[in-house]
C-alpha cells in the first residue's frame, strides 16, 4: 500500500466512526458507541503505521508525496484541491495523534460510561481526530484552513459537551471565537503568500521560498506573522491563550486529547511545516520565538498559584507549548517536534490521572479540597508521579531530553537567545515546583472525606446533590450533565490500560533522540527538513551544562514543592503570598489578560451594538424619519385594512404616472 | 435545446392560477407540482449547461412592444443558472412547508406564492432591461399581500406601508434610470431604441450619464437587499411575514438585487461602477459591521437572521465591487449559499417557536437540544454554514470574495475579516441561547417529526452536499461571471487584466 493510500484510509476511519455513531445513535446501545469509536481510531493508527513503513521503504529523496482527489475550489487565481501531503513530518504527527487518541478513546470507554451523552461524545471525539488528521495531512493552504477550523469546531463541541452548564457554553463560545480569530489570521496570511506565489499548494509555494524572500520580503513577513496569529490562537500562546484554561470545562478525556496532546500543538506543526518560508523572514521567526518564550514564562507563573487541578495542568500545557513554539521558530525543528511527542505522552497521562482523582472527588476540581489520595488510589498516584517526573524534566524520563534539546539550540544560536536560555531554565524550575505541588497536595497528607470513603468502603464517593463545581448550580444528572457514575482508574480496566501504556511511553519516550546515543528522530525527519539552511552543531560543553542544569533544576523544584506542600501544609507559600501581594494578585488574576480583552474588544463591540439599537434602529428605523410616512398612512388605515388591494392600485398608479413623466421627458429630449 | 424558457418560468404562476379554482388540498398539490416541475427543469438545465458556450443559452427572443424597443427576451448563462435553481428549490421547499400548515383563505395564499415564484424567475431570466424592471417590481407585490393579509393583525399595515414606501422609491428610481438608459443609448448609437442587455452593453454611455443612472440602480438594489443604511423596512417587514413566506423572501429576493448589479450595472455602466467602487465597498463594509452588531444585540430570533442577512449581503456587495473575477464568482456562490442557509434557518426558528409556546424570543428558549438531538444537529450544521466555517461552501464563497477585495483594496479586505469573526459570535449565540444552556420556562422539547423533517432535511442535505463540491457551482459560472465584470475590471485594474 502506498503511503498516500494509507493516509487517506487513516483519514477515513475516524470519519466513518463519526458517521456510524452519529446516524445510528438510536440503534447503538450500551458501550457499543465507545467500542466503535475506539476501534475506528485503532484502525487509523494501524494505517498510520502502514504509511510509516511504506514511506521508509522509499529512498530518502522520494519521501514527500502528494495525492489529490479532485478540484475543491479552483478559479483563475486559486487552485484549491482536495490534496494531502505525506512526508515524515505529517507521518510523525499522524502517529502521535492516532496513537494518543486511541488510548484516550480507550480511557473514555470507561470514564464516560454512565454519561447521558455517551454516543454523542464518541461521535464528537472521532470527528475531532478526523479534523486533526486533515490538518496535519493537508497539502495546501485551503485544506489546512479547513482542518484548522474543523478542529476548532470539534473543540467547541467538546468543551461545551455538558451544554446545560452555562459555564461550559460560555467557555465553548470563547474558545470558538478565539479560534476563528486564528482562522482569520491563517486565511489572511495565506492571501499574502498566495499574492506572490500564485499557488495554494505547499510544495509549490516552498519551491519558490527563496524568490519570495528576495523579491517580496514585506508581503512574506506580513503573511507569516498572520500565520503566526493562527498558530498562537490554536496553541494558546499570548495574547490568544485565555480560552485554554476555560476549556477545562470539558470532560477530562477531552482535556487530555485536545487541550494537551494534539490540537494545541497544531501551531507547532504549522511553523515546522512552513519552515522554508520562516527561514526567509528573520522578523517573523523572531516574533514566534519571543512570543513562545514570553508565554512559557507567564503561563508557569500562573500555574504556580492556580488552585483548580485541571487548570494547573492547562497552564502547564501553555507553558510547554511555549517551549515548542520557541524551538521551532528558532530553527530547532526536530527538538520542538521531539518535545511535542513526549509532551503528548506525559501530559495526556497527567490529565488522565487528574481525571481519575476528579472522579473520586465527585467532579470537584479544587486542589485545596483534595488530600491524601496516596493510599486510596495507588495506581493513579504512580501514574501521576511518572507524568510529574517527565514534566519536571528529571532524567531519564522523556521530558528531560526533549526540553533540554530546545534550550541547547538557543545556547548554540547565542546572542540574545541566551536570555531565552535563562528564561527556559528558570521556568523549568517553576514547572517542577507547580507539578509537584499538585502531587503533594492531592496525594499526601491525611485522607479527606472522599479518599477515606474509598479506603473504607472501596466505593467512590458521591455527592448528595450534584452541583456545578464552578458556580454551585444544582444539576440534574439525568439530562446531559456529567453522569451519576464516577469512574477511577483503580476500578476500570480500560482506564488502567490506557494510563499504563502512556506511563511506559512517558518514561522511555526520550529514547528516540538521546544526545550522543540515538538519532532516530533526527534521521527520520531529515527528508522534511533537508532544505533547511539552519544547522545547529552543539558543542559538548554546552550539551553537558544543559543536561546537568535541567536535572538539577528539576530536582530542586521538586524539593521546594516537598518543603512547602509535602512536609508542611502550604504555610510557607501563604506567607510568601502575603509578603508579595502585588505579584500574588498579578498571578492569581492571570496577568489580567481576560480583563484586557474584555476591555479592548468585547465591551466596545457590545457598546456599538447597543448604541446602534438605541439610536439608529430606534430613530431611523422605528422612529420619526421612517415612522412619519407610516403614521400618515396609519390615519387612513381603516380604509386600507378594508381593501388590501388598494395598495396594488396605488402602486400601479404611481408606477404608471412616474413612468409616464419620465418617458415624456426623454421623448421631448430626444426629438 | 428544446424546452422554451417560458414554460418553466410561467409554470408556477399557471399552476397557482388554476389552483384558485380547485378545492382545498388539491390547490396546494397543484402549486407544489408546478414548483416541482420548474425545479426539475432547473436541475436538468444545470446538467445540460455547456460551460464552453459563449453567451446565453436557451434564448427566447421576441419583440414585445416594438415602438418602445422592449423585447420579451429570456436566457440562461453562468450568471443566473444557479440562482434560478436556488429560487426553484427554495420556493418548492417553502411551499411544501406552508402546505403542512393551515391558512385562512389558503388557495389565495398559495396563488400569491406561485405568482411570486414566476416573478422571481422572470427577473432572473430576463435579458431585457425593461422586462427585468417589470419582473423586479412584480415580484414584490405578492409579498406585500402575503404580509398584509396573513401577518399579525396589529402591526401588519404599518409594516407593509414602510416596505411599500421604501421599495416604491427604489422602483421608481430604477424605472427612470432604465428608461433613461434605453433612450440615451439609442441617442448615442443612432439605432432604434432597444432595451435588450446585449444592445445596451454595445454602446457605452458618457461617464456623466452613467454615474447618475448607476446611483438610481444602486439605490433600488440596496433597498431590496437590504444594505445598511437602507434597511429601515427590514425589522418590521420581517416581523410581519409568516415564516414560510419570510424564508422565501429572505433567501431569494435579496439575491435578485445582488444579481442585478452583475447583470445590469457592471456590464452596462462600467465607468460608473469603477467610479463608485469605493463608495460601494464602504457600504458593503458598513452592512457587515452594522448588521453583525445588530444581530448580536437583538433577542428576536428572526431578526438575528435578518440582520445576519444584512451582514452576509454586505459580503456579496464587497465581492461584486471588488471588480474582478474572484470577487464576483465568490459573490454569486455566496448568494446561492446564503439562500440555502437562511431558508432552513427560518424553518428552524419556526420549529423552535413551536417548542416554546410560540415565542420567538431567544430569552424564552434554551436547552431545547436535550430531547431533540436531530434538530440540534441540523441546526448546528446550519449555524456552522452561516458563520462560513471553512469546509462549508459558504467559506469557499467568502474566501473568493475576500481574496477579490484583497487584490483590489487591501484595507477594506482587512476590515471585512472582522465580519468573519463577528459572524461566529452572533451565529453561535443564536445556537447556544436556543439549544443549549438552562431550559427555558415555557420550553417543551421534542425532536422533529417526520413531517418537519421532510422540509428541513433536504434543505440541510443540499448545504452538506455543496460543502463537498463548491467547485460544481464555481466551474459552470466562471466564464459568464468573468465577462460580466470584465469591462469594469479593465478600468480599475488594467495591469491585472493585461497579464491574463
Amino acid at each position: 500500500m502506498s503511503p498516500t493510500t494509507a493516509a487517506w484510509l487513516a483519514l477515513a476511519c475516524p470519519l466513518a466512526g463519526t458517521i456510524v455513531n452519529g446516524l445510528g445513535y438510536k440503534l447503538i446501545k450500551g458501550k457499543v458507541p465507545g467500542i466503535i469509536g475506539t476501534v475506528a481510531l485503532a484502525a487509523a493508527f494501524v494505517f498510520a503505521v502502514i504509511a510509516l513503513l511504506s514511506l521508509q521503504g522509499r529512498g530518502a529523496e522520494h519521501r514527500q508525496l502528494v495525492s489529490s482527489l479532485y478540484d475543491y475550489a479552483a478559479t483563475g487565481t486559486i487552485d484549491a484541491k482536495l490534496s494531502i501531503l505525506v512526508d515524515p513530518l505529517s507521518i510523525l504527527m499522524m502517529l502521535v495523534v492516532t496513537g494518543v487518541s486511541t488510548l484516550i478513546h480507550l480511557y473514555s470507554l470507561a470514564y464516560m460510561s454512565g454519561d447521558r451523552g455517551y454516543t454523542r461524545f464518541f461521535a464528537y471525539l472521532n470527528f475531532f481526530v478526523f479534523s486533526m488528521l486533515l490538518l496535519v495531512l493537508a497539502g495546501n493552504f485551503f485544506l489546512l484552513i479547513v482542518g484548522w477550523a474543523f478542529v476548532g469546531a470539534a473543540s467547541y463541541l467538546l468543551i461545551s459537551f455538558w451544554y446545560r452548564r452555562t459555564t461550559a457554553t460560555s467557555a465553548g463560545i470563547k474558545a470558538f471565537v478565539i479560534n476563528v480569530v486564528g482562522d482569520i489570521g491563517l486565511t489572511l496570511g495565506a492571501f499574502f503568500i498566495l499574492k506572490n506565489s500564485h499557488t495554494l499548494d505547499f510544495l509549490g509555494t516552498f519551491s519558490q521560498a527563496k524568490a519570495l524572500g528576495a523579491n517580496h520580503h514585506g508581503d512574506l513577513t506580513a503573511g507569516l506573522i498572520l500565520l503566526l496569529v493562527g498558530a498562537f490562537a490554536k496553541s494558546a500562546q499570548l495574547p490568544f491563550h485565555t480560552w485554554l484554561p476555560d476549556a477545562m470545562e470539558g470532560p477530562t478525556p477531552v482535556s487530555a486529547l485536545i487541550h494537551a496532546a494534539t490540537m494545541v500543538t497544531a501551531g507547532v506543526y504549522l511553523i515546522a511545516r512552513m519552515h522554508p518560508l520562516f527561514e526567509q523572514s528573520v522578523a517573523a521567526a523572531d516574533v514566534g520565538t519571543i512570543i513562545g518564550a514570553v508565554t512559557l514564562f507567564v503561563a508557569a507563573t500562573i500555574g504556580m498559584v492556580v488552585t483548580d487541578l485541571k487548570r494547573v495542568i492547562a497552564y502547564s500545557t501553555m507553558s510547554q507549548i511555549g517551549y515548542m513554539i520557541m524551538g521551532v521558530s528558532s530553527g530547532a525543528y526536530v527538538a520542538g517536534l521531539f518535545h511535542l511527542m513526549t509532551h503528548a505522552f506525559f501530559k495526556a497521562l497527567l490529565f488522565m490521572s487528574a481525571g481519575s482523582i476528579i472522579s473520586a472527588m465527585g467532579g470537584e476540581q479544587n486542589l485545596n479540597k483534595m488530600r491524601g489520595f496516596k493510599k486510596a488510589m495507588p495506581f493513579t498516584y504512580g501514574c501521576f508521579i511518572i507524568g510529574g517526573l517527565a514534566l519536571a524534566g528529571v532524567p531519564p524520563f522523556s521530558g528531560f531530553f526533549s526540553k533540554d534539546e530546545i534550550l541547547l539550540v538557543q545556547a548554540q544560536i547565542g546572542g540574545w537567545h541566551w536570555i531565552l536560555y535563562v528564561v527556559g531554565y528558570v521556568t523549568a524550575l517553576m514547572t517542577a515546583f507547580y507539578t509537584w505541588r499538585m502531587i503533594f497536595r492531592a496525594f499526601w497528607g491525611e485522607p479527606n472525606e472522599q479518599a477515606q470513603t474509598l479506603i473504607d468502603t472501596g466505593h467512590v464517593w458521591h455527592a448528595h446533590e450534584p452541583t456545578n463545581p464552578n458556580n454551585g448550580e444544582v444539576e440534574d444528572t439525568d439530562v446531559g450533565f456529567p453522569g451519576p457514575e464516577h469512574h477511577i482508574a483503580e476500578q476500570a480496566l480500560p482506564m488502567k490500560l490506557a494510563m499504563g501504556t502512556l506511563a511506559v511511553l512517558a518514561t522511555v519516550g526520550g529514547i528516540v533522540l538521546i544526545p550522543k546515543t540515538t538519532t532516530w528522530l533526527d534521521s527520520f525527519l531529515e527528508p522534511t527538513f533537508a532544505s533547511s539552511s539552519v544547522v545547529h552543531q552543539a558543542s559538548d560543553g554546552k550539551l553537558v551544562l544543559g543536561l546537568v542544569l535541567g536535572a538539577v533544576l528539576g530536582l530542586l523544584g521538586i524539593f521546594i514543592a516537598y518543603t512547602i506542600y509535602g512536609k508542611a501544609n502550604g504555610e510557607i507559600a501563604q506567607g510568601l503570598q502575603a509578603r508579595l501581594p502585588v505579584l500574588q494578585r498579578l498571578f492569581v488574576n492571570k496577568w489580567y489578560f481576560d480583563e484586557l480583552i474584555d476591555f479592548a474588544i468585547a465591551r466596545p463591540f457590545a457598546w456599538f451594538g447597543r448604541f446602534g439599537q438605541q439610536t439608529f434602529e430606534r430613530i431611523f428605523v422605528n422612529g420619526a424619519l421612517i415612522g412619519g410616512p407610516s403614521t400618515l398612512v396609519r390615519a387612513g388605515s381603516a380604509a386600507v385594512r378594508a381593501v388590501q388591494s388598494g395598495f396594488l392600485r396605488a402602486y400601479a398608479a404611481l408606477l404608471l404616472v412616474g413612468a409616464g413623466v419620465v418617458i415624456l421627458y426623454f421623448l421631448i429630449q430626444s426629438s | 435545446m428544446s424546452l422554451p424558457l417560458s414554460i418553466p418560468l410561467w409554470l408556477p404562476a399557471a399552476a397557482a392560477f388554476l389552483g384558485l379554482f380547485l378545492p382545498g388540498v388539491a390547490s396546494r398539490v397543484l402549486v407544489i407540482l408546478g414548483a416541482l416541475g420548474t425545479l426539475a427543469w432547473s436541475i436538468w438545465a444545470i446538467l445540460d449547461f455547456e460551460r464552453s458556450a459563449k453567451g446565453l443559452q436557451d434564448v427566447t427572443d421576441q419583440v414585445w412592444i416594438k415602438q418602445l424597443g422592449i423585447h420579451y427576451k429570456l436566457g440562461v448563462d453562468g450568471l443566473n443558472l444557479f440562482l434560478i435553481a436556488l429560487a426553484a428549490f427554495i420556493f418548492l421547499a417553502c411551499l411544501v412547508w406552508a402546505a403542512m400548515k393551515e391558512w385562512e383563505n389558503a388557495s389565495l395564499f398559495f396563488f400569491f406564492l406561485g405568482v411570486a415564484e414566476s416573478a422571481v424567475l422572470g427577473a432572473l431570466m430576463a435579458q431585457d432591461l425593461a422586462l427585468f424592471v417589470l419582473f423586479f417590481d412584480l415580484m414584490l407585490l405578492p409579498f406585500l399581500f402575503l404580509a398584509g393579509i396573513w401577518g399579525p393583525e396589529a402591526t401588519r399595515v404599518a409594516a407593509i406601508t414602510k416596505l411599500f414606501i421604501y421599495t416604491l422609491v427604489g422602483s421608481l428610481l430604477m424605472l427612470a434610470a432604465a428608461i433613461a438608459t434605453g433612450v440615451l443609448v439609442a441617442q448615442h448609437s443612432g439605432n432604434d431604441i432597444s432595451f435588450a442587455f446585449s444592445d445596451l452593453a454595445k454602446t457605452p454611455l458618457p461617464k456623466g450619464s452613467q454615474e447618475w443612472i448607476f446611483l438610481c440602480f444602486a439605490a433600488a438594489f440596496l433597498v431590496k437587499m437590504p444594505a445598511f443604511p437602507f434597511h429601515g423596512w427590514m425589522p418590521d417587514g420581517y416581523r410581519n411575514m409568516p415564516l414560510p413566506v419570510l424564508a422565501v423572501f429572505s433567501a431569494v429576493l435579496s439575491k435578485v438585487a445582488a444579481y442585478g448589479f452583475l447583470r445590469v450595472v457592471l456590464p452596462i455602466f462600467p465607468d460608473a461602477s469603477a467610479h463608485f467602487q469605493d463608495l460601494m465597498l464602504v457600504l458593503g463594509l458598513g452592512s457587515i459591521l452594522y448588521g453583525s452588531a445588530m444581530a448580536f444585540t437583538t433577542s428576536e430570533a428572526r431578526l438575528v437572521l435578518g440582520y445576519s442577512s444584512i451582514a452576509q449581503l454586505g459580503f456579496i456587495v464587497l465581492g461584486i465591487f471588488a471588480l474582478n473575477g474572484d470577487g464576483a464568482q465568490g459573490a454569486i456562490l455566496q448568494a446561492v449559499n446564503h439562500g440555502l442557509v437562511v431558508a432552513p434557518a427560518f424553518v428552524i426558528v419556526a420549529y423552535l417557536a413551536e417548542r416554546t409556546h410560540g415565542s420567538e424570543d431567544i430569552r424564552d428558549m434554551g436547552g431545547i437540544a436535550f430531547r431533540a438531538p436531530v434538530l440540534a444537529t441540523l441546526f448546528l450544521i446550519v449555524t456552522f454554514a452561516n458563520l462560513a466555517m471553512p469546509g462549508s461552501s459558504n467559506f469557499a464563497g467568502e474566501f473568493l470574495i475576500l481574496l477579490g477585495v484583497f487584490h483590489s483594496k487591501l484595507v477594506i479586505a482587512a476590515i471585512a475579516f472582522t465580519g468573519v469573526g463577528l459572524a461566529a459570535v452572533y451565529s453561535l449565540r443564536l445556537f447556544i441561547r436556543t439549544m443549549h444552556n438552562r431550559v427555558g420556562a415555557e420550553v417543551v422539547s421534542r425532536d422533529i417529526s417526520f413531517r418537519e423533517g421532510l422540509v428541513l432535511v433536504p434543505l440541510v442535505a443540499v448545504i452538506v452536499a455543496l460543502a463537498f463540491v463548491p467547485q460544481f457551482a464555481l466551474k459552470k459560472g466562471a466564464p459568464s461571471i468573468d465577462r460580466a465584470v470584465g469591462k469594469a475590471q479593465l478600468i480599475t485594474q488594467p495591469e491585472i487584466t493585461a497579464v491574463k
